[in-house]
């Protein structure tokens, strides 16, 4: 008996599938890894598991139980807390308050003892007083007790969330992208954190995150979700060299691609089709010049010292994990967020601190991650409205002409349309507008292979029209065989520049930018591919019992593994090992 | 700095006590209406500032107590105080009534709702001639006071009325102040922060919510019990949803966190009607109470525009920043 | 009876038409700009009070030239006040709501019920808040045609003819026109319709200015059929909001029906029962039920 049984979990929202049929299994004393794309539902599981959302189908067991019918709090009150993507702590309330909640929820506290003070209500007190501090101790938060939780730096509200979430006196954390928002140094302290509050607190965890160096540290066992489906279950090291999570983190060709041979080939048939100085182009000054750009929200500070420079006509890629300041630097570049420092230097003129829709006037053309589209409008309608960024709204038949898919569909709401043909609504926004550099967000979001491959065959027909693009991408390879340029983003900052050609015989630069170093040399590779892990037979519930006692987790895990490589029953296992052992 | 702010509160008690018993009845009557409205502030200090639930239905629960008391006390010819104790009840359980929609709604939706509820109740029961049984008809109920021992307290009496008023503001006060550092405040405002970080751990949204309102409502309720006693009569007109209306703004301007905002709150709507009389009296020029709406009005906006957290709030933190910063200035001269 | 049915018919329609037509703003103001104006009535009454002192008082009636009919004086008047309230929209947008961007949808609620004490104490100052006003009639008031034997009155035509034609003008506006489009491409996304050139603030002041102007219409003609003074146009704000609320605060064409539904409704009970205000129950009743229900679906699509 696992402490967490999620079997065949079915959540749809309208149309869309946002889990299915997702089974998992988390043992006692297990850090569980969640990774996959955006999007792919690990948050949609995670509202389940802490009943915030009801699943449609599929059922969820924790210490045996159904958790069916029980409210978010009761599930809270029996040991399941959680963690925030976007961080839920109680800004106006101190770090000392936010952590006493949960310890209170515990007790039972009476309205009217509390509001009259009685002895009682003091006595409480102290003793919750004490137990906060001693849990701020172990995260090292007692400096900022008294501080309110909302002004503190997002590193530091990462750590109170934890705090608050292990005051709930936990036997499963959910966490839900604690590393977010967090720096190289504050990410490799939360690894080691992590394995320290399991032993401390003896709890069990489910770890979603975009840091795979994080997840590949910290966790015993992890599980791959893409689009709702599970991918593929396995050890950390298994996971790494898994070809299909490759595929899905840095693009369906990449696969293959390690030392490809037909590689150089592509190559250099792009680059003879393509003149790598394109006629346009000003060599002395560049269309766009940024230098020292800073730019954040809030209290956080996302990008710092960003310098980059285009030239008419370029293709350039932004490339580096999730969080690490492109999709920031886009929107600072183009208006939507107020740049904190440095300059935009556009055409000779400064728009540093221009509003987005004079910015786009003067021929800057941002497509933003989600595409930018208003969803109740008509293709129709949306694509008029490229007048107000310099289109001859009358004609639209340059749009047409290059989508002709969509001149059928010109009366369609866009909202109904699907993904692929959205985005295509935005590119040929960016054609009717005429622009003379387009900032492209995540342009390949949640689209079929097909397309995405569509889609980039279509930077080619901006490039011949004299059109640079600035591209932010989560399939590197696809976005590196286009782009002529890319910048290495790391921690907010550019760290690295090269040309598209040189990185991409650099395979290793760009898997550890994703898909985090490789701590030690993969040991005797677990073999892990598909479901292997699903198909486990369960053991007898009282010897599992038994066995969870007393095997460390990932000895069980091990266990468990073997039976279903074995197709034996873990039963069978145990007990060869023990007739092993006394003969 | 917090040693400071005791001090002027206990000095401004001590005026409260001491200066009424000085004035003449029509400002004594105001001091006694101060401390009314005043609660019905601190009702929205609980539910809005704290909790986070927003209503624009104080007026009501106020009303609600109000008509129960006179009702019980003309039909039924009940002691005073036991009337407006069942009166706070009426109160409280129309608060969790109210609360209901809340499990739901949120924010603008709810005060929608709310205002819809004070409307309902303004137009339709207070007003409507089928439920004079709570109502008193048209005419309202007419109140004749009662006696405390031997002292008696009416509208033309109406010290003692505002003593307990006071005592039982000054009460409620506290334990509101115990309340926000206590358990249960910690619930509220864990509620009134985010909703989905709450019952994720492990505070019960429905119970917390409802008794909120609830509390809310006696605590309005408690004003509007005492009210007939003041005024001598209970109609429908001082329980309108305007004065709703007033009392939101009033606690929004003030600074809606904070207890003392009810105070200032209580005072100003309490006084200023008469003040601007007596002013334009003396000035010989005639100042109607429609500029006290416009200065409100205004004041609200601009407020809302620069000072965010109120009047009480905004000063508060100016003053607790002066305080941080003066050692700051010594640890550099040393 | 069959003929009091037709003439109960006849008022509910009028009734309708004013709270479709003060729901009309409510909702435009709202799509746009996701501010919910409780001050909607309010401003309605003020630009209403601008129409009457041009034909009622002394000092601008002095100013009529005596060649000049009244009835076309009156329309002068109108048009000053319509030019007043977009002039007062634009002020509100510019002094106000600009300034509060990115604040919740709350504290912007909030702040309209600030400048509804403002302009309504502002308007008593003024004009007086207690005594009776005479309307401002845009057609003769004694005119009417006979509908089904029943007479109805010109400005009862006009107020339902304003109603239809003005949430159809509007929504052929928003369909079709360019600026139309850019509107509601601003209420589907304002920082998308940075990024597309769209003159966001700009758009804001425009659906503030005809947020102001069709509810100054709306004040000018239902003057007539209720008791003129500062507090009743502004208090139709509630009844309006069911009217909006019915059309999702988003349909003009369906805000209009729910406006003409919620006055039939309002109406026909009068025929039974002898209460001024239980029909008033029914309206607040509705806008209940259709928040209660309303706010399921808000909620399932945030979850989404």
């Amino acid at each position: 008996m696992s402490l967490l049984s999620v079997k065949d979990l079915t959540v749809r929202f309208g149309g869309i599938t946002a889990l299915d049929q997702v089974s998992l299994e988390l043992n006692r004393g297990e850090i569980l890894g969640l990774i996959g794309p955006n999007g792919a539902g690990k948050t949609t599981l995670f509202n389940c598991i802490s009943g915030v959302l009801q699943p449609d189908q599929g059922r969820i067991r924790y210490q045996g139980k159904s958790l069916r019918w029980l409210k978010p709090h009761q599930r809270a009150q029996r040991g399941i807390a959680r963690t925030f993507q976007n961080l839920q702590l109680w800004g106006t309330m101190t770090v000392l308050d936010n952590v006493k909640v949960p310890i209170d929820a515990l007790g039972k506290r009476s309205l009217v003892v509390d509001a009259l003070g009685l002895p009682f209500a003091t006595y409480a007190e102290k003793a919750a007083n004490e137990r906060a501090r001693a849990i701020l101790h172990v995260l090292g938060l007692l400096d900022h007790e008294d501080r309110l939780a909302g002004d503190l730096p997002v590193g530091i509200q990462r750590r109170v969330e934890l705090a608050r979430a292990l005051a709930m006196r936990p036997q499963l954390l959910l966490l839900d992208e604690p590393a977010a928002g967090l720096d190289a140094a504050e990410t490799e302290g939360l690894a080691d954190l992590l394995t320290r509050i399991r032993e401390r607190f003896k709890v069990s965890m489910l770890l979603v995150d975009h840091d795979m160096s994080l997840v590949m540290r910290a966790c015993d066992y992890i599980y791959v979700l893409d689009f709702g489906k599970l991918l593929a279950a396995g050890r950390p090291e298994a996971i790494r060299e898994d070809p299909k999570v490759i595929a899905a983190y840095l693009g369906e060709a990449s696969a293959e691609l390690p030392g490809a041979p037909e590689e150089e080939a592509v190559v250099v048939a792009k680059t003879a089709a393509q003149p790598t100085t394109p006629v346009f182009r000003l060599p002395d000054r560049p269309l766009l010049e940024v230098s020292g750009l800073a730019a954040g929200y809030g209290h956080l500070e996302v990008v710092r010292d960003v310098n980059l420079r285009i030239s008419t006509g370029e293709v350039v890629a932004c490339i580096g994990a999730n969080g690490a300041g492109k999709t920031t630097t886009l929107r600072a570049l183009s208006g939507v967020i107020r740049p904190r420092g440095g300059r935009v230097i556009f055409e000779g003129a400064d728009i540093t601190h221009d509003r987005p829709e004079a910015i786009v006037r003067l021929g800057l053309v941002h497509i933003p991650q989600g595409r930018g589209l208003f969803p109740k409008l008509s293709v129709e309608e949306t694509l008029r409205l490229a007048s107000y960024s310099g289109a001859d709204g009358e004609n639209l038949e340059p749009a047409f002409q290059l989508f002709p898919k969509l001149r059928d569909r010109r009366r369609q709401v866009v909202g109904t349309l699907s993904g692929g043909e959205q985005q295509m609504v935005a590119m040929a926004r960016a054609i009717l507008a005429r622009p003379k550099l387009v900032l492209l967000d995540e342009m390949s979001q949640g689209l079929a292979p097909a397309i995405v491959q569509e889609l980039f065959r279509l930077l080619d027909e901006f490039r011949n029209r004299g059109v640079a693009v600035l591209l932010v991408e989560q399939f590197v390879d696809s976005a590196l065989a286009v782009a002529d340029r890319a910048y290495v983003f790391e921690q907010g900052t550019v760290v690295h520049e090269a040309s598209a050609k040189e990185l991409r015989r650099d395979k290793g630069l760009i898997a550890s930018s994703y898909l985090g170093s490789a701590p030690e040399p993969p040991a005797a590779a677990a073999h892990a591919g598909g479901n292997g892990h699903n198909g486990h037979t369960p053991l007898p519930a009282e010897l599992m019992e038994d066995l969870m006692l007393k095997l460390p987790a990932s000895m069980l895990r091990s266990l468990q593994e073997k039976s279903a490589r074995e197709g034996r029953p873990a039963q069978a296992l145990v007990l060869e090992l023990l007739e092993e052992r006394r003969s | 700095m917090n040693r400071v702010i005791r001090a002027a509160g206990f000095l401004l008690l001590a005026l409260a006590i001491t200066v009424p018993a000085r004035l003449d009845l029509e400002l004594q009557f105001d001091a006694a209406l101060a401390v009314i409205y005043g609660l019905a502030i601190l009702s929205l200090v609980l539910l809005t500032g704290y909790v986070g639930q927003i209503s624009l239905c104080q007026a009501t629960f106020m009303g609600i107590s109000a008509f129960g008391t006179g009702m019980l006390v003309n039909t039924f010819h009940l002691n005073y105080f036991v009337a407006a104790a069942a009166g706070v009840l009426m109160s409280f359980l129309v608060g969790i009534v109210v609360g209901i929609p809340a499990l739901r709604l949120r924010g603008i939706l709810l005060a929608v709702v709310t205002l819809g509820v004070a409307l309902v109740f303004d137009k339709y029961f207070f007003l409507d001639s089928a439920y004079g049984w709570f109502t008193g008809g048209s005419f309202g109920w007419h109140v004749s006071g009662t006696h405390v021992g031997s002292i008696k307290v009416d509208s033309l009496h109406v010290m003692p009325a505002y003593y307990v008023l006071l005592g039982i503001f000054v009460l409620v006060a506290l334990a509101m102040l115990r309340l926000h550092d206590s358990g249960s405040g910690r619930r509220f405002r864990a509620i009134r922060d985010s909703e989905l970080a709450a019952a994720t751990m492990g505070v019960d949204l429905t119970r917390y919510k409802l008794v909120a309102f609830g509390l809310s409502a006696a605590i309005a309720g408690l004003g509007g019990a005492l009210y007939p006693l003041v005024v001598g009569s209970v109609s429908a007109q001082p329980f309108s949803f305007l004065y709703s209306l007033q009392f939101a703004a009033f606690a929004v301007l003030m600074g809606i966190r904070y207890v003392p905002a009810a105070a200032i709150g209580g005072f100003f709507m309490g006084f200023m009607p008469v003040i601007l009389v007596r002013l334009s009296h003396s000035l010989h020029h005639d100042i109607k109470y429609d500029w006290f709406q416009v200065v409100l009005g205004a004041l609200l906006v601009a407020q809302l525009i620069l000072l965010p957290d109120g009047v009480w709030g905004d000063v508060r933190q100016k003053l607790d920043h002066l305080q941080v910063k003066a050692p700051r200035r010594k640890v550099e001269t040393a | 009876m069959l003929i009091q049915l037709e003439a109960y018919t006849v008022i509910g329609l009028t009734v309708g038409g004013a709270l479709a037509l003060a729901a009309l703003g409510i909702v435009l103001v709202y799509r746009v700009t996701g501010v919910l104006n409780f001050a909607n009535g309010a401003m309605g009454m003020f630009s209403t009070f601008v129409a009457w002192t041009v034909i009622y008082d002394p000092g601008w009636s002095r100013l009529r030239p005596a060649f000049l009919p009244e009835q076309v004086w009156v329309w002068f008047a109108v048009l000053i006040a319509l030019v007043f309230s977009v002039g007062l929209g634009l002020a509100l947008e510019l002094g106000v709501f600009r300034w509060l961007v990115g604040r919740s949808q709350l504290i912007k609620a909030v702040v309209t019920i600030g400048i509804l004490l403002l302009l309504q104490s502002g308007a008593s100052l003024i004009w007086g808040n207690t005594q009776y006003h005479l309307p401002v009639n845009v057609v003769d008031p004694q005119r009417s045609v006979m509908v089904a034997r029943v007479p109805v009155g010109w400005n009862q035509l006009l107020v339902m003819a304003t109603a239809i034609g003005l949430s159809l003008g509007l929504a052929a506006f928003l369909q079709w026109s360019r600026f139309g489009v850019a509107m509601r491409a601003v209420s589907d996304d304002p920082i998308a319709a940075g990024l597309w050139g769209i003159p966001v603030r700009w758009v804001g002041s425009v659906s503030w200015m005809l947020g102001s102007l069709v509810a100054a219409i709306a004040g000018i003609l239902i003057s007539p059929f209720i008791n003129f003074d500062t507090i009743s146009l502004t208090l139709l704000v509630l009844d309006a909001l069911a009217a909006a609320l019915i059309g999702g605060l988003v349909s003009l064409p369906l805000t209009v029906l729910g406006g003409f539904a919620l006055g039939l409704l309002e109406t026909y009970p009068r025929i039974w029962i002898q209460s001024q205000d239980f029909p008033k129950l029914i309206a607040l009743l509705v806008i209940l039920a259709v928040l209660i229900f309303r706010a399921r679906r808000v909620l399932l699509e945030k979850q989404a």
